[in-house]
């Protein structure tokens, strides 16, 4: 009772419809009008005041790639985004590889603290970091013995403090996700490894590595993806983009330069352009699994 | 040797979250003090009592809860039935549905916020429920934004359920709605558990959307908008603000810890794909 | 082929013939006598004392309509930016009269957010004082009534200086001295506490050599910042957030309440900080130990002019109870109630023969009062005053400089253009 095609196109319509619905109402409306608000001149006036729409087309986006501070702004992120990702994939990965070595109590311990460091808010996590590395009051400095040295001042200690706090969050999910992964590498694949003599660094490099790589590329494109549109850490623990804006993240720069000055035009520009520049690295993505055999 | 390591770091890993919780049972003048200490002689109830009765806090509470569980529960259902389609069935424009999916995980949430209020204003006024002011407004948007990232974990989740298996249902007589709830549901449960508890903290901890939405009507604020108000110009209420983050991260860390076993094999098989 | 063209055809139509969403002033028709009154208040650090005086007042109002209810909301004021836009985009959301600072004025009443009051009917209101009562006019427009005034004076440690046989600065220049000769006697000690970030600090040293940030030429502001007399007070105000009075490394970030708070904890020996700075100054260590005097000008016994800073009260444009609410305004703005406010809160009242009372029988208001007279200035009536605040420009620059990133020259002209895009945009 196998379905004809067209059988096969009606039912998986009548599954998606419930997605679909969300999506196209929720989701793809609101950014096609974000498209279109970044075609105009629209701030608050326009938007509760009364005042005309004035149309630009691609006056905001010339205006935005004219900017000097966006270019600074953006290459600041692509290099703290690349420094989170690399660090939490390190750190995950190397966790993943410790876990599968030890008791399971051991593990359970390393997991649950890793549980506890995920699930604390964006907020709260970035505010109890900045506590505990305050110039004064802070437990760090206390027990460096470095009172009175503040690390959010510094350009990057203050980059440093955000992504080691980013890290902190993140790599739970690259550890959990990593660690389930080898644990589904059949047990006679690393024996084989064993018994040809590998040590267990070329065992983990050569073998279990690559036949991590396809969740490898998954979780580094989901982390892509969240580091390079990181707000709240940046903002509450550099303090809105630090002295004079140079911990400023794309996110963070909208935020100031667009949304809290009811620029909204020129915010949407940028939220257009910061999707533009993830598609062109998920895209390469894809290129790279599509290379690699994996079908889609 | 390993043990050794992996406990020490376990321990700096929780120590940031250790710390948080000691805050909240400080008192005042330690809180904020020249020589902090990793304990504290005169532990008390002082700023949980305060984090709860300052700020309505049970109420938010239950507003955050409400808006997080009707989320997972429809994003649990949304998403499979979507994956199911997106995996099982071959129809034309089905990789454009993937990639669609892809990229408006991209797009920042920030800057859809403007064109979301119109949307929810419009909303209200046929279904005031869904509406501005409203959880229902809440709801509708979490689920659209945890939808994608969803969809796209339990693709691999269904993939790994072999295709002979649902032969071997059919000739058994088995309807396909009953092999879809009975047999491939209960197979994927792990990836659903896992995409749930993803959907529940998004929810759980967002603020953006509370704020936007939520503005004449303080009751239905949720808990993250209740910690701001010890957020003070001119002097944080440290004490409270500490006890209020811990009272929002213990339910997530119990939903956590109930689940991760079953969350270790559910995001093994979602990644596979 | 052709589907590929019609398709885009019609993805450029869709974009050009649709418009972005807009929602248009709405002035209701209707002016109901009864129901619900909605109120929107700022919260405070200690929201009780301002509680039970607006409490009174609401019990008076009610009393005096029946059928009335009075709801009033306590509004956090780091969030207030999103949450009045968004009533303003949302009429049903919105309140029927609200508080809101008096620097957020112009860009609230080009959202059609406020407004017109009529104040020729009441009879109190001929007794506000003019310069604070032009903080509330858009235009020549009144949008609001003044509810209390705040500004800043000089806060000094009276142990510490008599400790080193030092008087209060007389002059500008002196502050500088003084604080590099107390931070040099006592290393522990800020020489005054103040910050990168803290404009309303800054700006009386700018208007005190005699620039200002921007100027009006007939309805359109430009920038002014780049003047020899406004780079000469920036250079000067900087000065002071350097390693030998304050150090950039813990004041190039602060603002206004991170810098009073440093002299709340006994850190430094001068700050620059506000009349409603007093109660949380009295409750710190610093207590019983400080004097305050205005913060000079340039020359012996002249007076840096000084930030009106302050908060109205003003009826929202889509109400449907305008005439509740003005009556509401006028009551709770009332003599009565500012006097009631100020016992209870610190406000400085805005009518001139209420301050004189209250500065009379109180000798901590003297400096304030005297900085009052002295002439207060303002910041740009204009929108665009909102952006450029958003987008800290003036923070940056006084950072920059104080960092050592850019000069003076650099530094104003980068603030200047920056201002000018807002102004032009």
């Amino acid at each position: 009772m196998s379905l004809t095609a067209r059988g096969q196109g009606r039912t998986a319509f009548a599954y998606l419809t419930p997605a679909l619905l969300v999506l196209a109402g929720l989701l793809a409306y609101p950014i096609y009008q974000l498209v279109l608000i970044s075609l105009y001149d629209y701030g608050q006036e326009q938007v509760s005041g009364g005042a005309p729409l004035h149309f630009l087309g691609l006056g905001n986006y010339r205006k935005l790639l004219g900017d000097q501070q966006f270019w600074t702004v953006l290459g600041q992120t692509v290099a703290f985004a690349a420094v989170c990702v690399a660090g939490t994939l390190l750190v995950g990965a190397f966790l993943a590889i410790l876990a599968t070595r030890v008791r399971t109590w051991v593990r359970m311990t390393l997991f649950l603290a890793a549980l506890g460091a995920w699930s604390t808010p964006a907020v709260a996590g970035s505010t109890i970091w900045l506590f505990l590395f305050d110039a004064n009051f802070g437990f760090v400095n206390e027990v460096l013995g470095l009172q009175g040295f503040s690390w959010t001042f510094d350009k990057w200690t203050a980059f440093g403090l955000v992504a080691a706090q980013v890290i902190w969050c993140s790599f739970p999910f690259v550890m959990v996700t990593l660690y389930a992964g080898i644990k589904a590498i059949p047990g006679e694949v690393l024996e084989a490894a064993a018994l040809d003599g590998a040590s267990a660094f070329r065992t983990a490099w050569s073998v279990t590595l690559p036949l991590l790589r396809p969740i490898i590329l998954v979780v580094t494109i989901q982390s892509i993806i969240w580091d390079f549109k990181i707000f709240t850490q940046i903002y509450v623990m550099t303090n809105g983009g630090g002295i004079a804006g140079r911990n400023l993240v794309l996110n963070v720069y909208a935020y100031q330069q667009a949304f809290a000055a009811s620029e909204y035009g020129l915010g949407a520009a940028i939220g257009v352009v910061m999707t533009v520049l993830l598609l062109v690295i998920t895209l390469c993505y894809l290129r790279a699994l599509r290379r690699s055999g994996e079908a889609l | 040797m390993t043990e050794a390591l992996v406990l020490v770091i376990a321990a700096v890993v929780a120590f940031p979250l250790f710390w948080m919780v000691l805050s909240a049972f400080k008192p005042e003048d330690e809180i904020i003090s020249a020589d902090p200490v990793p304990w504290t002689t005169r532990p008390t109830l002082a700023s949980f009592t305060r984090a709860l009765t300052v700020a309505n806090f049970g109420r938010y509470l239950g507003n955050s809860l409400i808006v997080a569980l009707i989320v997972v529960v429809l994003s649990i259902l949304i998403s499979f039935l979507a994956a199911t389609a997106l995996t099982r069935f071959r129809f034309r424009g089905r990789t454009t549905l993937l990639i669609m999916l892809l990229v408006v995980q991209m797009v920042p949430v920030e800057a859809l916020t403007v064109p979301l209020f119109f949307l929810m204003r419009s909303v209200g006024d046929s279904v005031p429920a869904f509406g501005l002011n409203h959880l229902g407004s809440l709801v509708l948007v979490h689920l659209a934004f945890g939808l994608p990232f969803a969809i796209w974990m339990l693709r691999g989740f269904v993939a790994a359920v072999p295709v002979e298996l649902e032969e071997a249902a059919t000739l058994d007589g088995a309807s396909r709605f009953r092999f879809l709830w009975q047999v491939l549901f209960p197979l994927v449960a792990p990836g659903l558990v896992a995409t749930s508890v993803l959907s529940f903290i998004h929810a759980w901890n967002d603020f953006l959307f509370a704020k936007t939405f939520i503005i004449s009507a303080v009751e239905n604020q949720t808990l993250p908008l209740a910690l701001q108000v010890f957020v003070k110009p001119d002097q944080n209420d440290w004490g409270a603000i500490m006890a209020g983050s811990t009272l929002m991260t213990i339910p997530v860390l119990i939903f956590f810890v109930l689940v991760q076993r079953r969350l270790v094999s559910g995001l093994a098989g979602a990644v596979k794909g | 082929m052709r589907l590929k063209t019609l398709v885009a055809v019609l993805g450029v139509g869709a974009v050009v013939a649709c418009a972005p969403v807009q929602s248009g002033p709405t002035t209701s028709g209707t002016d109901e006598q009864t129901g619900q009154l909605r109120v929107w208040l700022f919260d405070e650090v200690n929201r009780g004392p301002k509680e039970a005086v607006v409490k009174e007042a609401v019990s008076e109002f009610q009393g005096r309509h029946s059928g009335v209810t009075v709801d009033v909301q306590y509004i956090q004021v780091a969030s207030r930016a999103e949450r009045f836009k968004a009533a303003f985009s949302d009429p049903r959301s919105a309140p029927d009269v609200a508080e809101f600072g008096n620097t957020d004025l112009a860009g609230y009443v080009s959202a059609g957010g406020f407004s017109e009051l009529d104040l020729g009917r009441w009879d109190e209101a001929k007794d506000l004082v003019p310069t604070i009562l032009d903080t509330a006019k858009v235009d020549g427009k009144t949008y609001g009534v003044p509810w209390f005034v705040g500004v800043r004076a000089l806060y000094y440690r009276t142990d510490v200086f008599t400790e080193l046989g030092l008087k209060p600065p007389a002059t500008l220049d002196e502050i500088a001295t003084t604080a590099r000769e107390i931070r040099q006697k006592k290393p522990e000690l800020l020489g005054i506490s103040t910050g990168g970030k803290y404009v309303f600090a800054a700006l009386p040293f700018i208007w005190a050599q005699g620039g200002d940030i921007a100027r009006q030429d007939g309805g359109k502001y430009t920038a002014a910042v780049e003047s020899a007399e406004a780079k000469a007070g920036v250079a000067q105000y900087a000065e002071l957030i350097k390693d030998d009075i304050c150090p950039p490394a813990t004041c190039a970030g602060n603002g206004g309440d991170a810098s009073v708070e440093q002299f709340r904890a006994g850190k430094a020996a001068m700050t620059i900080g506000g009349d409603f700075n007093r109660k949380s100054v009295d409750a710190s260590s610093a207590a019983g130990k400080y004097g305050v005097v205005p913060l000079p000008g340039r020359t012996a016994g002249s007076i840096a002019p000084a930030f009106a800073g302050g908060n109205l009260l003003g009826v929202l444009k889509g109400t449907q109870r305008r005439t509740l609410g003005n009556e509401f305004v006028q009551l709770l703005a009332s003599k009565k109630y500012q006097q009631k406010m100020y016992a209870a809160m610190g406000n400085l009242p805005t009518f001139a023969d209420v301050q004189k009372q209250v500065s009379d029988s109180d000798k901590f208001l003297e400096p304030f009062t005297r900085t009052l007279q002295a002439g207060t200035r303002f910041v740009p009536v204009t929108p665009a005053w909102a952006k450029i605040d958003a987008q800290a420009v003036l923070p940056t620059m006084i950072q920059e400089v104080v960092t050592g990133a850019k000069n003076v020259d650099a530094a104003t002209a980068g603030a200047a253009q920056a201002m000018n895009a807002a102004f032009a945009s």
